[in-house]
């Protein structure tokens, strides 16, 4: 990232401050989001999403494993996020990691909740095919292409992008398998189950740069931000998840504030986000 | 266009094509037989004594090229230049850097090209105006002038003999660009002219269009002298500390600021449509934006990007015309 002079600083500030950013945009908008399914045929489901400058590609595989037996009802999920090198020279050999691994963590924070998978966006029991014997594991990689500010957000939307494209392959599981025996399971290759993801939650990244908080934040706005607070918000109106980052403390006020403004915005991005998804579905139909 | 990555729906693609189409046929009445791409043959007059420059090869006795791009011919060189290279900076040349690093006597300048450019202490004005040997203490005080990060306007004084690139600002017309944002277009739309700087004072802005690829547009300040500058420097370096109130009163006035933004929005729009950037195509395209009442941020969405497109179309085919 590119050092910023004091009066580009001031720039910045000031703009955030009388609600007309370097784009011209307003605090609460987002920027154009284009969105591509089908990206990686070998893949259950991918896409690619590009918010601005930022471009990330999520890909969706499924495999049958066993499921934990704190869960046996329930399939597992695995997030999992490699910043390329091609997005920032700092992101050469191991430089990547640190931000590979707090991204893997906050997206597996607001889309599958807690350890005891209480409050997870994605419906894990979906995913079990023989309880307690065999289920779905699905395997989410993230790929971050080019960055400029705003990781999270187009995470989330790549990943429920690429969950709505989604097909699980049909299983015939052989009937009459008795106590302790693995089951015979055929998988279909043919026939797919599209994944429900009415329910995956959209992922709304809230930074506060001076007294205002700004949505979708380039990287140069980004370098400006005191703290940032990330909140998944499901189709419902309801939290699944919330991650904050940054060195300044926030009061509490001012946090049920910032959680107030992204269930705001969510309600449009969810929206269009689901008409973008539809599009590249289309799209890639032709 | 490369990455023209925007969701446009029917009727705005048949749109676009038309407009494309209509470019392409305007552009390639003249300079086709200078094109080439790869493994295209060049047609040299003179089959002795012909130098094979860059992106040439020789195969079977005759001269081929091995890039894409315009074939260009010095005396008895031949060489292929790319249309998308990297900046080439030349003497005279206005540019945009960024300060990267503070040395002795000098600041190093990113300018986007493969090397960093160098901006002597002695090619700089210093701040009361004198005209006098730059002593110790002035090279401690370089900070006082440029810091790191800073954004600075230049003119390319030359190439030293063992390569770097030297810059120089002494008129009153270079020095740090403060209050306004800083675009990256590809330095290859940016043609040079007689006029880099301008004054675009309908808006109140300064537009700066750096060879570099480098673009500026900010508020307009007004060139400073230098009797007056020290007066001024002195009180502000007593309130430099200012606390957030007093920074939000120095904030840019919002008309300007909208402005600024319209401008900047018609930079980003032509970069992607790959348009030759000129004050009169920015001019036009502000002035398109606000005859139709478009909102500054809908002009980064796709209708504009067509509007932009058949406007480009009409005015060059209107320029043909008229020759």
């Amino acid at each position: 990232m590119v050092g910023l002079s004091l009066g580009e600083k001031h720039f910045i500030q000031g703009g955030i401050a009388q609600d007309l950013r370097s784009d011209a945009r307003k605090r609460l908008t987002y920027r154009p989001i284009y969105v591509e399914t089908g990206v990686i045929p070998q893949a259950n489901g991918s896409a690619a999403v590009k918010m601005g400058a930022t471009e990330v590609i999520a890909s969706v595989k499924a495999e049958l494993g066993k499921p934990t037996s704190l869960h046996p009802d329930k399939g597992k999920v695995a997030i999992f996020v490699d910043c390329s090198p091609t997005a920032a020279p700092a992101f050469e050999g191991r430089g990547g990691e640190e931000l590979s691994a707090e991204l893997s963590t906050s997206l597996q924070q607001c889309l599958l909740g807690g350890k005891s998978g209480a409050g997870a966006g994605i419906d894990l029991s979906s995913l079990s095919v023989v309880e307690g014997k065999i289920c779905w594991d699905l395997y989410i990689d993230c790929l971050v292409v080019s960055t400029d500010g705003n990781l999270l957000d187009a995470l989330g939307a790549a990943i429920k992008a690429a969950l709505s494209n989604t097909g699980i392959p049909r299983v015939q599981v052989a009937a009459g398998a008795t106590g302790d025996e693995q089951p015979e399971v055929d998988i279909s290759d043919e026939e797919f189950l599209q994944f429900d993801t009415s329910g995956v939650p959209v992922i709304i990244t809230l930074t506060q740069v001076g007294k205002h908080y700004i949505v979708d934040a380039t990287a140069e706005e980004e370098s400006q931000m005191s703290s940032a607070i990330s909140v998944s918000v499901n189709r419902h109106g309801r939290i699944c998840g919330m991650t904050k980052r940054g060195g300044a403390g926030l009061d509490p006020s001012v946090i049920l504030d910032m959680i107030s403004v992204a269930k705001f915005v969510s309600e449009q991005l969810i929206i269009k986000l689901d008409s973008e998804i539809s599009a590249a579905e289309a799209r890639e139909e032709e | 266009m490369r990455g023209l990555q925007i969701s446009l729906n029917q009727t705005q693609k048949i749109r676009f094509d038309r407009a494309l189409e209509k470019l392409e046929s305007l552009s390639s009445k003249s300079n086709s037989n200078a094109a080439v791409t790869v493994a295209d043959s060049i047609p040299v007059n003179f089959e002795d004594g012909v130098l094979k420059g860059h992106g040439t090869s020789e195969r079977d006795g005759e001269i081929v090229a091995t890039l894409c791009g315009v074939v260009e011919r010095v005396n008895k060189l031949v060489y292929v230049r790319t249309l998308r290279a990297r900046y080439k900076p030349e003497t005279g040349d206005i540019i945009v850097g960024r300060v990267i690093e503070v040395a002795p006597k000098r600041w190093r300048l990113e300018i986007n090209y493969s090397q960093d450019a160098v901006l002597m202490l002695s090619s700089m004005n210093l701040p009361d105006g004198i005209q006098r040997r730059r002593t110790a203490v002035d090279e401690l005080n370089m900070r006082s002038i440029f810091e790191e990060n800073d954004v600075i306007c230049a003119e390319v004084r030359g190439f030293q003999h063992d390569g770097n690139l030297q810059l120089q600002a002494r008129s009153q017309k270079y020095g740090k660009l403060e209050r306004g944002q800083l675009l990256t277009i590809p330095p290859y739309l940016v043609k040079r002219r007689k006029q880099h700087f301008h004054h675009l004072e309908k808006y109140g802005i300064d537009l700066v269009l750096g060879c570099n690829g480098f673009i500026w547009v900010g508020e307009h300040v007004e060139a400073k002298d230098n009797m007056v500058e020290d007066q001024m420097s002195k009180s502000e370096q007593q309130s430099s500390v200012s606390s957030l109130n007093e920074q939000e009163h120095n904030y840019i006035p919002l008309e300007t600021r909208q402005s600024i933004c319209r401008t900047a929005n018609a930079v980003r729009v032509l970069s992607v449509l790959g348009f030759n950037i000129s004050v009169e195509v920015i001019t036009q395209t502000v002035e398109l934006s606000s005859s139709l009442n478009i909102d500054i941020h809908d002009m980064l969405g796709a209708e504009f990007y067509v509007l932009v497109a058949e406007a480009e179309a009409d005015r060059r085919s209107l320029l043909t015309k008229k020759k």
